[in-house]
């Protein structure tokens, strides 16, 4: 509430100051990244570059591979998010507008999924795609080959089906109008046909959110992507590449080429977040109102 | 699954709208078929990557395997269990009191400095501006973040920079036990400070007005107005950001693997699932690592089901 | 280590993301393909990248038949790679541990023990210390390379400007030294230490203090490797000596030895020969002020210190063991003319794999081949080195020695960061590696 006549400047200090602590971590990254070779880490310490030193992108431009980076990035991201999508929607319009045995029980397990810590199934994941069957020269029963870790499809696995994604949306298609839905099938259309014509366009807003949602946090994603680059570097993704970067670099100019490098990636998702943010930040609402 | 077979069944439903009571026994059928087809991608998901992989982490656990060959899985019993909590072990301590201090640690900051921040947020002008920079370090990378901060940590960076100029000495902030842990935390909390935000201020919003007319016509102070109104009522939201953000601070290690690397310096920053992440991957003890795993998964369990429980009850009373 | 973090050079995350072919499978498989062998190591940065590639370039150049693809990561993710591509089933047919992983990566059937003719070479041509640190249980399982012993090395301007005319030679003149060195400005921040402790990696927090500790006459396991000796007037005297350097202001943990030593803000440290490479790029003219010493012990004379080192061996899975022992052989054991890269040296016979550690600053276990090229014009300093490989004992490999490493690690720290008296620090670091020794 917002009292008028009075400025409410503790509130101000208060706000201001904790948004400095936010941003200035940023400021340092994309400051640092212009400082030359042995400035960082010199006594006294300087916040703004004595000289604004572009050699840093170049140098971790060619030390980065950002083709086979930027491409399993994208690829990844790209894959999950449209999976998490359709599968999403396919499976929250059975749960709100069908009628069928198990709907129920059905549903209460797919809220029980999101209460499961990802970590458990770490271990049992890798060995879950490195015994696939009949992949990546492995037998049927999963043994002597490398199973799936030979290709992209390692990245991406693990993250396809999305519980969340599936409640929120969900709870969306509970409120399109029942009489749209039923309209369409007098008028002869099978459930696909209602789903893609009538649900899918009535949901387009949450299925925005769902999408950006799913992509930051696939965009951003490290321990996974940490493990199945190691298994295959061919799979590296953008943060796993940069944060090997700094084992090859020079230790004076490490630091500077590293926020470089770092600004590379963030730039991206930053520039999509600040067009897109009304719909991200009401993903995040969204999922406090559960 | 393609359009044409929908929309051909769909022209069979319509000529059979003669006779209603099978018409219905016919629909409720196929879309009991129809609503598993569209359920089947999710749950076949479900079944080979929630429920396959809970049953081999347990198996694992009970097992000494090297990692290599599936068919050289011997049965160990609960040895993996006991080894964890034997004497000597560093699991109990420090491992899991790290755990439990850093999700601790998160939550308490996270969530002060949110209803602080979410509260005079409402209070300002140009609201959507300040909730954008607070939001900025959750869509970046944990790689950007650890990164940023282990550097404006170090004796040249920008914190140490800082207290120089202050007059004051320097920190080795990541190098000694005694800060190491808490100089995470507090990167844990600024990282999650913006969504635990956004979800009070989603809870603020949803605060009827009249409360706080009716507390001003009784001269309540803001003070007042923030303890007896604000905080009872947002309960729902604060729950959630405490349970969410427990839950990941117990389990998550991505930020200290880039900061810490190991989870030094000694076993300062090591937690629980690093502990877990290095006993299989580094060391090949593919059965404590998930008999760690799955102690940690049951710790998990039992504090948000206690969380829930306290709210709950406190609700009731109040 | 942190020797890889060393100059520019060609590497980048792009360089390990260069073939990764599974073992056994490459070339393609049609009849008449060469054999195409992958090769595993931490040469990820110059100059070991280069060198090691102009080997091979050379090998694939002779021969039609077989083929060799190096592939890297940097030290510090060695292990972890090495486990999980084995357990994807994608591990490369050449691997080069290091030897403390000997017992783990044995026991996990990674390697297998050198053919008999491969041993047998293996043991004919190596020191003491480098055959034991490459064998599990008597057995080698590959070659030795990069044999590393420790000795102290010193900033001899800095001993100069505090009135020191030379190294220390016992414990008292290294403290001593120590203190005199040591400078710090008003906020408390370290200019120069006078001994470098340094929470780096492994060597610089581990090996230094096992240096100190065999220099000592102690040693960290007993010899059946089941349970450890740390806790004996030679271990307690080492974590004693290493918090006294701290609390007095001579050691600072907290800074990067690998980054403080070639600005000549370290007077003294304890390291493997390879520094000396390093410490050359990165020191250019400055690196005449460079000294190495060995160990202090007790009293001047008395020596002993530790050697680590790595193996190139063939992985267990690899479908071309003959050929890539064949290629072994022809790296490790054939005598040949130094070459014309060698500089003086040129005159001299040594292995490929020799005159390449040579190259880059660093030895093998090879001590013929070393003494030849160092006395056709190495740098002298790393005569200290080779001469430890007489007295020197290697660390213990055991199934689980980089674990118990780790946990002595932790306590090092912990011991230098105040948080337990060294007493204690010595008990719970025997207490928690009996416990893993013995699972």
């Amino acid at each position: 509430m917002r009292r008028r006549g009075r400025v409410p400047w503790l509130s101000y200090l208060l706000v201001g100051a904790g948004a400095v602590v936010t941003v200035v971590p940023f400021l340092d990254m994309l400051l640092t990244s212009f400082k030359g070779p042995g400035e960082y880490g010199r006594l006294p310490y300087r916040f703004l570059p004595e000289a604004f030193d572009l050699s840093n992108y170049r140098e971790a431009f060619v030390r980065l591979n950002l083709p086979l980076l930027f491409r399993n990035s994208v690829v990844a991201t790209a894959v999950i998010t449209g999976s998490v999508l359709l599968t999403s929607s396919l499976a929250g319009y059975a749960l709100a507008k069908l009628r069928f045995p198990g709907r129920d029980l059905i549903f209460r397990l797919v809220l029980a999924t999101m209460m499961f810590p990802p970590f458990v199934f770490f271990i049992p994941h890798f060995l879950i795609l490195v015994h696939w069957p009949l992949a990546g020269g492995n037998g049927p029963l999963g043994d002597g080959g490398a199973g799936l870790t030979v290709s992209i499809a390692a990245l991406v696995m693990p993250f396809l089906v999305s519980g969340f994604g599936i409640f929120l949306m969900r709870q969306f298609i509970v409120s399109v109008p029942d009489e749209m839905l039923e309209a369409a099938r007098i008028d002869g259309a099978g459930e696909f046909t209602v789903w893609w014509r009538i649900v899918v366009p009535q949901t387009r807003p949450v299925a925005v959110t769902l999408a950006l949602l799913t992509f930051v946090g696939a965009w951003n994603e490290y321990i996974w992507a940490l493990l199945v680059s190691t298994a295959n570097p061919r799979l590296m993704t953008l943060p796993v590449g940069i944060q090997t970067l700094q084992s090859y670099l020079d230790p004076h100019r490490m630091v500077p080429v590293m926020m470089a490098g770092l600004m590379l990636s963030v730039l991206p998702v930053l520039l999509m977040f600040l067009l897109l943010q009304k719909h991200y930040i009401r993903g995040v609402m969204l999922s406090g109102l559960k | 699954m393609g359009r044409a077979g929908g929309r051909g069944r769909g022209v069979r439903a319509a000529g059979e709208r003669a006779r209603p009571a099978a018409r219905r026994a016919r629909h409720r059928c196929r879309q009991t078929a129809v609503a598993y087809l569209f359920l089947a991608p999710s749950l076949a998901f479900f079944a080979v990557f929630l429920l396959l992989p809970l049953l081999f982490a347990v198996l694992l656990s009970l097992s000494r395997w090297a990692g290599f060959d599936l068919a050289d899985i011997r049965p160990a019993g609960v040895d993996n269990f006991a080894a964890l909590f034997a004497r000597g072990s560093s699991f109990l301590t420090p491992v899991l009191t790290n755990t439990l201090l850093y999700a601790l640690g998160t939550v308490a900051l996270a969530l002060t400095g949110a209803v602080l921040v979410a509260h005079c947020i409402t209070r300002l002008r140009f609201q959507g501006f300040w909730r954008t920079l607070y939001f900025l370090p959750i869509v970046t990378t944990v790689v950007a973040v650890g990164n940023v901060w282990k550097y404006m940590y170090e004796p040249g960076g920008l914190v140490n920079g800082v207290l120089n100029a202050l007059g004051l000495r320097s920190v080795a902030f990541l190098q000694d036990p005694a800060t190491a842990l808490p100089s995470v935390v507090v990167v844990q909390a600024w990282a999650s400070l913006g969504s635990a935000i956004l979800i009070l201020t989603a809870g603020l919003k949803a605060v009827p007005h009249s409360y706080y007319e009716a507390a001003e016509l009784d001269g309540a102070g803001p003070f007042t107005v923030f303890t007896r109104i604000t905080l009872p009522l947002l309960r729902p939201s604060l729950l959630f950001v405490c349970v969410t953000q427990f839950i990941t601070g117990l389990q998550s290690f991505a930020l200290i693997i880039v900061m810490t690397g190991e989870g030094g310096p000694g076993d300062a920053t090591n937690v629980a699932a690093l502990e877990m992440y290095q006993r299989a991957f580094k060391y090949g003890d593919w059965g404590s690592a998930s008999a760690a795993a799955l102690v940690l998964f049951v710790l998990v369990l039992v504090i948000t089901l206690a969380q829930l429980w306290l709210f709950r009850r406190k609700g009731a009373d109040g | 280590m942190k020797r890889r973090r060393v100059l520019a050079g060609l590497a980048g995350a792009a360089a390990s993301a260069a073939g990764c072919g599974a073992p056994g499978r490459g070339g393609g498989g049609r009849p008449g393909d060469p054999v195409v062998l992958t090769l595993l190591s931490h040469y990820a940065t110059d100059p070991l990248k280069s060198a090691l590639q102009r080997v091979v370039d050379e090998w694939n150049a002779a021969h039609d038949r077989v083929h060799v693809r190096t592939t890297a990561v940097r030290f510090q993710d060695l292990l972890t790679t090495l486990m999980v591509r084995q357990a994807a089933g994608q591990g490369a047919d050449i691997i080069h541990p290091y030897s403390l992983w000997a017992g783990q990566l044995a026991q996990a059937g990674v390697v297998r023990p050198a053919p008999s003719g491969d041993a047998a070479r293996i043991e004919r041509g190596f020191a003491r210390p480098a055959v034991r640190a490459a064998s599990v249980r008597g057995r080698p399982l590959g070659y030795p390379t990069e044999v590393q012993s420790y000795a102290l090395y010193y900033n001899k301007r800095l001993l100069r400007a505090a009135g020191l005319a030379g190294p220390p030679r016992t414990w008292r003149e290294l403290e001593e030294t120590a203190y005199r060195t040591a400078r710090r400005d008003r906020h408390g921040n370290t200019l120069v230490q006078g001994f470098g402790l340094s929470r780096t990696d492994d060597s610089t927090v581990v090996n230094q203090t096992l240096a100190l500790l065999a220099s000592r006459g102690g040693s960290f396991l007993h010899p059946d490797g089941t349970h450890s000796a740390l806790d004996s007037p030679a271990g307690r005297a080492v974590f004693a000596l290493e918090r006294r350097l701290i609390d007095r202001g001579a050691s600072d943990p907290g800074i990067d030895l690998m980054k403080a030593f070639p600005a000549g803000r370290v007077a003294m440290a304890v390291s493997g020969a390879w520094w000396t490479g390093s410490l050359k790029q990165t020191m250019g003219r400055d690196y005449r002020d460079v000294g190495v010493a060995p160990v202090p012990g007790p009293a001047p004379g008395n020596r002993g210190t530790v050697t680590t080192g790595f193996l190139l061996g063939v992985n267990a899975k690899s479908g071309h063991q003959r050929e890539a022992w064949e290629f072994l052989r022809w790296l490790n054991d054939e005598v040949v003319p130094a070459g014309p890269g060698a500089g003086r040296a040129a005159a001299v016979r040594a292995t490929r794999m020799s005159v390449l550690q040579m190259s880059v600053g660093t030895m093998t276990g090879r001590t013929g081949d070393m003494r030849a090229l160092l006395a056709a014009g190495g740098d002298q300093n790393l005569g200290p080195f080779v001469d430890a490989l007489d007295y020197a004992t290697p660390e213990p490999n055991g199934p689980r020695a980089q674990k118990a490493k780790a946990l002595l690690r932790k306590n090092i720290e912990e011991m230098w960061t105040g948080r337990h008296p060294p007493d204690a620090a010595v008990r719970n670091a025997v207490r928690q590696i009996d416990q893993e020794l013995s699972r």
